[in-house]
C-alpha cells in the first residue's frame, strides 16, 4: 500500500537551489551555475561567460574598459556588483533567511489553496499525520477485538470462498462498485472505511456516498474524536458534494484548481477515466479537467493534429458532454487555422490564447501615415503658424488687437456722453 | 554607466532632434537640435584636447522646434530645418543666420552634400528643397522644387546618391550629380519657376512593412540601411543587379518581452554608420543603442540600455566616438519631458569596439 507523493515537501523546496540575482530555483546547482554565467555574468561585449560578478568586472575592466555597474536581468535590488555570488554562495543571511521564508509562506500558501480545492488533507499531515493517528484512535484492545473479529470474517469469507477482497461480507453486496475502486489512491480513506464497517452499522443504503458512510463511521468509534475531526472534515463537506454520485467518489470535484495535486493523480485518474465511458453522466465527471484534455490531444494526435502546446482551460471540460463533439470542435478550429501560421492557429481555439498570440506584438508607436515628429509638432507647446509679414513672434499681434478694441471701444463711448 | 562614457554637459532642455558630429576628423564639436527651438553646439574637448563632458559653446534660437542640423562644407557652417517652415544657414563664427528657403510645412530633413556643393532640404509639404549654399546671400540663386509623392519621412546621402524615404513606404534613390546640375541650371531662371519634376534614379518600395523611420547610407556607397517603426531594420544595396538585391535582408530588433509574455515592438529611431568600418549603429525607442555588422549580418554589440528612448545616434568623423541622443516622450508625443531626462551621451569607442568582428 504505497503512498501517493504529493508534490515536493517543504524541506525539498527549501532545498533547492536558487538564484540570488532573479530568485528563480533550479533543479541543480550545477544548472544554477550555468544559468548565473548566461544571464547574470555574460560580457555583453565578447558574449564571454565570466563565473561571478567580480569576474566580470575585472574581464570588462581589463578587455574593454568598461566598468560594471550592476548585474544584467538582476531584480532590482539585487543589481549590486559588490556582493560575489557563485551559485547558492555568498547569498547574505538575511537575503537568505528572507528567500526561505518567502518560499515556506508559498508553499504554505499552495497548500491552503490545494487542501481549500481538493479537501484533500496537507501533504504533511497525509503522510505524517494519518497513520500517526492511527494508533490513537484505536485501544489496544479495540484493536484485537477488532482483529479477532476480521480473522474471523475473513475466515468465513475464505471458507464461502464469496470475495478475496478484504471488504466484509456484510458490505459485500453493497459494495459493487466500491470495490472497483478500492486501490484507488484514496488510500487514507479506504481502510478506515472498511474496517469499522462492522462496527459503524449498515452503510447508508445501495449506493455508499463517502460523505456519508464516512462521517458517522469515524464518530461512532473514535474516542480521542478531536484529533480526527479536522483531519476527516474535508471530506464531508466539500469532498463528496451531492452533484457527484456514487459511482466517482474518489475524484475530487475541484481538481482544476489544484495542478499539483493533479499531476500525482494521472495514473489512478486515466484508469478510472479509461473505465468510465460507461457511466451514465460523463458531464460531471470532474476529474476532467486535465486527463481529458491529454486525451484530448492525444485523440488529436491519432488524427494528425498537432496539439495546442498551452494547457486547454476550463472551457473544455464544461463543454465535454459529447466526447464527440468535443473532439470535433478544436479540429474545425484547426483546419483553417492550418492555412495561417502556427500563431494563427492557436489563435483560434480559446479567448486567452488569442490575447498571447495575436498581440503577442505590441507596437509603441503605430500609426503609419503619421511620423512621431509630426505628431509632437501638433503639440500645442510646439504650435507654431509662420507669419511671412512680419518675422516677430505671434505673441505680439493679439496684443495689439486687444489694444485697439480697447480704443474704439472708448471713442464709441465717449461721444454718447 | 561606463568609464568611457560621458555625459554632456548643459544638454537641452527639451527632447533632442538631431545630433551631428563636426566632418573635421580632428574636432570633436557636435551640434544639437532640439525641440526647445535651439540649435547647440559643443565641443567635446576640453583646454588640453582631451574629449570628456565638454562645454557648450553656442546656443542659435530660432522660432520654432528645430528638427534637423547638418554641418556645411567645414565645421564653420550648419544648416537647420525645423517647425518654422525655413531652411537657415548658420555661420558659426558670426552667429549670422539666413534663410535659404521656405517650405510650405515644417521641414524634417536637411543634408549637405559636400561632393557637389549643395544643401538639400526635405518637407512635409512633400517636397525637397535644393539649394546652392550661398542662396540667401545671393538674391538670385533660388533653391529648386522637387516634388515627392508622399511626405519624406527621412533622406540620407552618399557621395553620389540621396535617398529618400516616404510614407506609404515609398522610397526614391536620386543621382546627385543630376540634382546639382538642375540646380547651377535653375539660377538663372525666373522665380517662382523653378518647381522641378525630376525622375529618381531608382523608385523602391520600402522592405519593410511599417512606416520607415530612418535611412542611412553606407559610407561606401554601396548602399543603404533603413528602420521602421516596428522595431525592425533592412539592410539594401544600391546595385539593381538581381544578385545584390539578392543580398537584401532585414533584421528584428529593439523589442522587449512584457511581463505578460507580449512583445513590445519599439520604434527604430535612427541608424548611423561607421565612417571607417561600415558597420552601424541603431538607436531605439528602447533606449538601447546596438553595433550591427551589416554584411556578415552580425551584431557587435548592444550597449547597457538608456533610461529614455534614443533619438539620435552619430558617429565622429574619426570614427572614435559615438554620440547619443536620449530624449523621453519622444514616440507617443504626450509625456512632459522632465528636466534631466534629455541627455546626450558620447562613448569613447576602443579601437576594435565598433568593427565587424568576421565570421567566427
Amino acid at each position: 500500500m504505497g503512498k501517493k507523493r504529493r508534490g515536493p515537501s517543504l524541506e525539498e523546496l527549501l532545498d533547492r537551489p536558487w538564484c540570488y540575482y532573479c530568485e528563480r530555483d533550479f533543479d541543480d546547482l550545477k544548472i544554477l551555475i550555468s544559468h548565473q554565467k548566461a544571464k547574470h555574468f555574460k560580457c555583453d561585449n565578447c558574449n564571454r561567460r565570466l563565473n561571478t560578478a567580480g569576474g566580470l568586472s575585472v574581464h570588462l575592466s581589463q578587455v574593454h574598459k568598461e566598468q560594471l555597474t550592476q548585474v544584467h536581468n538582476a531584480l532590482p535590488n539585487r543589481m549590486g556588483v559588490d556582493i560575489e555570488i557563485f551559485g547558492m554562495e555568498g547569498i547574505p543571511a538575511d537575503v537568505l533567511k528572507a528567500h526561505q521564508q518567502r518560499v515556506a509562506s508559498q508553499f504554505q500558501q499552495a497548500e491552503l489553496d490545494r487542501q481549500h480545492a481538493t479537501g484533500n488533507p496537507p501533504t504533511g499531515a497525509s503522510s505524517g499525520g494519518q497513520p500517526a493517528k492511527k494508533p490513537k484512535l484505536e485501544p489496544v484492545s479495540d484493536l484485537k477485538k477488532r482483529l479477532a473479529e476480521h480473522k474471523a470474517r475473513r475466515a468465513e469469507a475464505l471458507a464461502g470462498g464469496s470475495s478475496g477482497d478484504v471488504t466484509p461480507s456484510s458490505a459485500a453486496p453493497s459494495t459493487s462498485t466500491p470495490g472497483g475502486y478500492a486501490p484507488s489512491p484514496q488510500v487514507t480513506a479506504t481502510p478506515q472505511y472498511s474496517y469499522p464497517q462492522p462496527y459503524g452499522g449498515p452503510p447508508a443504503g445501495v449506493t455508499p456516498h463517502f460523505s456519508q458512510t464516512g462521517s458517522p463511521v469515524y464518530s461512532s468509534y473514535s474516542p480521542v474524536g478531536g484529533q480526527q475531526v479536522p483531519g476527516a472534515s474535508p471530506y464531508t463537506p466539500s469532498g463528496y458534494p451531492s452533484p457527484f454520485p456514487a459511482a466517482l467518489p474518489a475524484q475530487p470535484p475541484v481538481s482544476y484548481g489544484a495542478p499539483p495535486f493533479l499531476q500525482q493523480q494521472p495514473p489512478p485518474s486515466d484508469n478510472r477515466f479509461t473505465g468510465l465511458p460507461a457511466a451514465s453522466n460523463l458531464p460531471q465527471r470532474p476529474a476532467f479537467a486535465v486527463p481529458s484534455v491529454n486525451a484530448h490531444e492525444m485523440q488529436q494526435m491519432h488524427m494528425g493534429h498537432v496539439p495546442s502546446p498551452t494547457p486547454a482551460t476550463s472551457g473544455y471540460s464544461n463543454a465535454s458532454s459529447q466526447a464527440t463533439e468535443n473532439v470535433s470542435a478544436p479540429v474545425d478550429n484547426q483546419i483553417p487555422g492550418a492555412a495561417n501560421d502556427g500563431a494563427a492557429k492557436t489563435e483560434d481555439i480559446t479567448k486567452p490564447k488569442k490575447e498571447k498570440t495575436k498581440p503577442a506584438v505590441r507596437l509603441v508607436y503605430n500609426d503609419d501615415t503619421l511620423s512621431p515628429e509630426e505628431k509632437m509638432a501638433q503639440l500645442p507647446r510646439y504650435a507654431y503658424v509662420p507669419d511671412k509679414s512680419t518675422q516677430t513672434a505671434l505673441s505680439e499681434l493679439p496684443g495689439n488687437a486687444i489694444v485697439g478694441a480697447i480704443q474704439d471701444s472708448d471713442t464709441v463711448i465717449d461721444p454718447a456722453h | 554607466m561606463t568609464s568611457h562614457q560621458f555625459i554632456v554637459a548643459s544638454p537641452p532642455t527639451d527632447a533632442i532632434s538631431t545630433l551631428k558630429f563636426s566632418p573635421d576628423p580632428n574636432s570633436a564639436r557636435i551640434v544639437v537640435s532640439s525641440w526647445d527651438k535651439n540649435v547647440y553646439l559643443y565641443d567635446l574637448r576640453d583646454e588640453n584636447g582631451k574629449v570628456g563632458e565638454g562645454k557648450l559653446l553656442q546656443k542659435f534660437e530660432h522660432r520654432a522646434p528645430v528638427l534637423d542640423v547638418c554641418f556645411g562644407e567645414n565645421e564653420n557652417e550648419i544648416y537647420t530645418a525645423g517647425l518654422d517652415w525655413d531652411v537657415r544657414k548658420i555661420d558659426l563664427n558670426t552667429s549670422e543666420q539666413t534663410v535659404l528657403s521656405s517650405h510650405e510645412a515644417g521641414v524634417r530633413h536637411v543634408v549637405y552634400s559636400r561632393e557637389h556643393n549643395i544643401v538639400i532640404s526635405a518637407s512635409w509639404d512633400s517636397t525637397l528643397h535644393i539649394h546652392q549654399p550661398d542662396a540667401g546671400a545671393n538674391p538670385d540663386s533660388l533653391p529648386i522644387i522637387v516634388p515627392l509623392p508622399s511626405k519624406p519621412f527621412s533622406i540620407s546621402a552618399t557621395a553620389t546618391k540621396l535617398i529618400v524615404a516616404m510614407a506609404s513606404r515609398a522610397l526614391h534613390i536620386y543621382d546627385l550629380k543630376a540634382l546639382a546640375l538642375l540646380t547651377a541650371q535653375a539660377d538663372g531662371t525666373a522665380p517662382g519657376g523653378n518647381r522641378v519634376e525630376v525622375e529618381p534614379w531608382q523608385r523602391r518600395e520600402s522592405s519593410l512593412k511599417f512606416m520607415t523611420r530612418a535611412v542611412a547610407c553606407m559610407p561606401d556607397d554601396a548602399g543603404y540601411a533603413s528602420s521602421s517603426i516596428e522595431g525592425r531594420v533592412a539592410v539594401e544595396w544600391f546595385d539593381p543587379s538581381p544578385e545584390s538585391q539578392a543580398r537584401k535582408y532585414a533584421f528584428k530588433c529593439h523589442r522587449q518581452t512584457a511581463e505578460d509574455g507580449v512583445d513590445v515592438v519599439f520604434p527604430v529611431n535612427t541608424l548611423a554608420f561607421h565612417p571607417v568600418f561600415g558597420t552601424f549603429a541603431s538607436g531605439g525607442g528602447d533606449g538601447v543603442v546596438a553595433l550591427w555588422d551589416g554584411i556578415s549580418k552580425r551584431r557587435i554589440r548592444q550597449y547597457q540600455k538608456y533610461q529614455t528612448s534614443v533619438s539620435s545616434v552619430a558617429f565622429s568623423a574619426s570614427g572614435q566616438h559615438l554620440a547619443i541622443a536620449v530624449s523621453p516622450g519622444f514616440e507617443d508625443g504626450h509625456d512632459e519631458v522632465l528636466g534631466g531626462t534629455v541627455k546626450i551621451y558620447v562613448r569613447e569607442l576602443g579601437e576594435t569596439e565598433a568593427k565587424a568582428k568576421g565570421p567566427k
